[in-house]
């Protein structure tokens, strides 16, 4: 199912504050998150034991699902974060965090820890 | 136990009404602050505070000494023909100007994190010019306030209460008297300060230019909307939103990551800046200004810092010594590979920036200056640790409507952990 | 005004307003009885809880309160007041949370029939945390 990503600072799910305070599992479960509308995560068939898995040109991430009803359907909101960075990307060297064409599929896959993510890149 | 009024820098909003309650030693009390400056002044005691200098030895960072790790940043640094350096939006004047001279000093290039931020607006200002605001002017004078493209409830929370539920000089009733319009397509936590005469409009994700262009056309004439609205927003919320901008005594559009943050950012900039100068030009009376809205403290203060030293607000390339064109930004340097080290100060880029880059940031040496653990920290080669600016040593930041603000000492620094301006001198004079 | 605000903690009964009880204002007295319910003369008293994981001390209850305007110089122009607390103070930030420092001045239960239904911080609060209640 295509959703248009946006990537947004949310008081509950701060980066900042995880960092500063937190550890790796509070980093994941508060910072590897999205946000859907209960009529989409219908569509969807997720249930609470099921991730999303949203990919796109720039890559793809598993998370967890929250919902809201305050979401405009067809529409996923991410807390700025690594794991959301993870399918941002750039166009014509500007760096894009907002209206992001993805495609998202319920799936079994488990969410990576930073550490995971990390682990890819360090030399 | 003593009370003291402080400067919070959690945000860009630099807050200068808080309340600390101290011992001398700690914070004990933080008294006006939201949830984010709070935040700020416990990161002096932060699980995740970094308090020794690291290296990094097979693959993991291992304590060291301040000597040892500038000694390891100097001989990457002296080893490196193409050096870059990132960040500055989280520390002092001060340090800023040192990075540049740094930048200098080794011939690199140096960017902030305003480049992908507030930085656009400042530039798409050099050809159509931008009506600035203040704070205060906004508090005592300002009767619409609309906020484009941001959850200000949740980014900055202390600017609704400022802004809009504050009794200025010009202003007495507050609220009653002020109008707010939100514009964003996701209905956020700002739309429950709505009352009967605010306006909100959701529109369509990335319709924000045609929004803008329909309001520019329709600026004379607000009974020629299309019946059907324009990016999702309806026709007679579109009629409201016109009458309040040609009619307002002082308005500000505070605008955030939905505009900056999207694609065709620097088009839909350049529009809105646009859209302001024809409504000013208009209007009798009235004037309409604009306020970026950033989260880092001092992400204005490296553009004016850059500009009043070398007279370009970002992407300084040095050579020889000099100021050289370029049209590169840390984006592309980053993109390119065309760099062979960097050094990152009070940033986590490997967070913020998307995964193609961090991925390429990291594949080079990397030295970080910062002051608690993040992505970055776990990726860079030099780890050197710095005070906490505002609490734990002072200097100048820049207020995001560009009102310097001076930053003072509250306690003391961890045992030896100095400031960022001292770490990047120590720097410099051991390159030169 | 003062009168619903009696209602709402028990002081009065629907049928000591004589108005009410006049034949043109029976639905309004019938859907005022099934509203009140069982509840109808049980003593209550005002609460206003701010839920604190949802709180997020942007101050806004602080500058928006009549009485600490009134009271607190700094919160017209949306800065903190003075500490310690002003005595009428009724909000205040602290640790990044908000907290009620007392009801005794709030403008619902002003004595001499001076009260109003006054919700300000309750309806402004972005966050929805602050809740008026009688319990």
């Amino acid at each position: 199912m295509d959703l248009v990503l946006n990537t947004v600072r949310m008081v509950d799910y701060d980066q900042v504050k995880e960092y500063s305070c937190g550890d790796e599992n509070s980093l994941k479960e508060n910072l590897a998150i999205c946000i859907l509308n209960p009529e989409d995560i219908k569509k969807l068939n997720l249930t609470p034991s099921l991730n999303l898995k949203l990919a796109n040109q720039y890559g793809e991430v598993v998370v967890k699902v929250k919902e809201n009803k305050d979401i405009p359907s067809g529409t996923v909101l991410m807390p700025v974060s690594i794991w959301a960075n993870l399918i941002t990307g750039i166009d014509d060297e500007q760096l894009i965090f907002k209206n992001i064409k993805v495609s998202a599929e319920a799936t079994r896959d488990a969410i990576l820890t930073i550490k995971e993510l990390l682990n890819k890149i360090i030399p | 136990m003593v009370s003291k009024r402080v400067t919070c820098t959690g945000c860009s909003l630099l807050c200068d009404d808080i309340i600390i309650r101290t011992d001398g030693l700690y914070i004990d009390e933080v008294i006006g602050a939201c949830l984010k400056g709070k935040e700020k002044f416990d990161c002096t005691t932060g699980q995740n505070r970094i308090l020794s200098p690291m290296i990094r030895k097979n693959s993991e960072l291992e304590k060291t000494s301040l000597e040892n790790a500038i000694k390891k940043a100097i001989e990457i640094i002296a080893n490196s023909s193409k050096p870059i350096l990132y960040g500055f939006s989280t520390v002092n004047c001060q340090a800023q100007l040192m990075g540049i001279e740094l930048a200098k000093c080794v011939n690199g290039f140096i960017d902030s994190n305003s480049i992908i931020c507030h930085g656009k607006v400042m530039n798409a200002a050099k050809q159509t010019g931008m009506t600035l605001s203040t704070i205060s002017e906004v508090i005592n004078k300002t009767d619409l306030l609309i906020f484009w493209g941001a959850n200000v409830a949740e980014s900055i929370p202390r600017l609704l209460n400022k802004a809009l539920f504050s009794r200025g000089k010009f202003r007495m009733t507050g609220r009653e008297i002020k109008t707010i319009v939100i514009i964003d397509p996701a209905k956020t936590a700002s739309f429950n300060v709505m009352g009967v005469r605010d306006i909100a409009l959701q529109v369509e994700p990335g319709k924000d230019i045609e929004l803008i262009r329909a309001l520019k056309e329709e600026c004379c004439s607000p009974n020629s909307i299309p019946s059907n609205g324009v990016a999702g927003a309806d026709k007679e919320d579109l009629k409201r939103l016109l009458i309040q901008l040609t009619n307002v005594e002082n308005g500000v559009i505070f605008i955030g990551q939905g505009i900056v943050g999207s694609s065709r950012s620097s088009e839909v900039i350049k529009e809105l800046l646009e859209l302001i100068q024809m409504i000013n030009a208009q209007q009798q009376k009235g004037r309409m200004s604009l306020m970026m809205l950033g989260g880092h403290y001092n992400m204005v203060g490296f553009d004016h810092v850059a500009l009043s030293t070398y007279g370009k607000n970002h992407s300084l390339q040095f050579s020889d010594n000099e100021l050289v064109e370029t049209s590169d930004t840390i984006v592309s340097k980053i993109n390119n590979g065309d760099f062979d080290c960097s050094i990152i100060v009070g940033s986590d880029p490997v967070s913020h920036l998307p995964w193609t880059l961090s991925k390429k940031l990291v594949s080079k040496p990397l030295i970080l200056i910062d002051n608690k653990k993040s992505a970055t920290f776990n990726c860079a080669h030099v780890v050197i640790p710095s005070t906490i600016t505002g609490i734990e040593s002072g200097g100048l930041g820049y207020r995001l409507d560009h009102v310097p603000v001076e930053l003072y000492k509250i306690v003391n620094p961890p045992e030896h952990i100095i400031s960022d301006e001292e770490i990047l001198l120590k720097l410099i004079n051991g390159l030169k | 005004m003062a009168f619903a605000l009696d209602l709402l903690q028990g002081k009065v009964k629907i049928d000591d307003c004589t108005p009410l009880l006049e034949p043109k204002y029976k639905k309004n007295y019938d859907t005022l009885k099934e509203l009140i319910g069982s509840e109808e003369g049980k003593e209550k008293e005002l609460t206003i809880d701010v839920d604190e994981d949802l709180c997020d001390g942007c101050g806004i209850c602080v500058t928006i309160c009549p009485v600490n305007a009134r009271y607190c110089p700094p919160s017209l122009s949306g800065k903190a007041p003075d500490y310690p607390p002003e005595k009428h103070q009724l909000f205040q930030v602290k640790n990044g949370k908000c907290e009620l420092l007392n009801l005794k001045y709030c403008r619902r239960i002003e004595g001499e029939g001076q009260a109003r239904e006054c919700r300000v911080c309750e309806s402004y609060c972005p966050r929805e945390a602050v809740k008026i209640d009688y319990v």
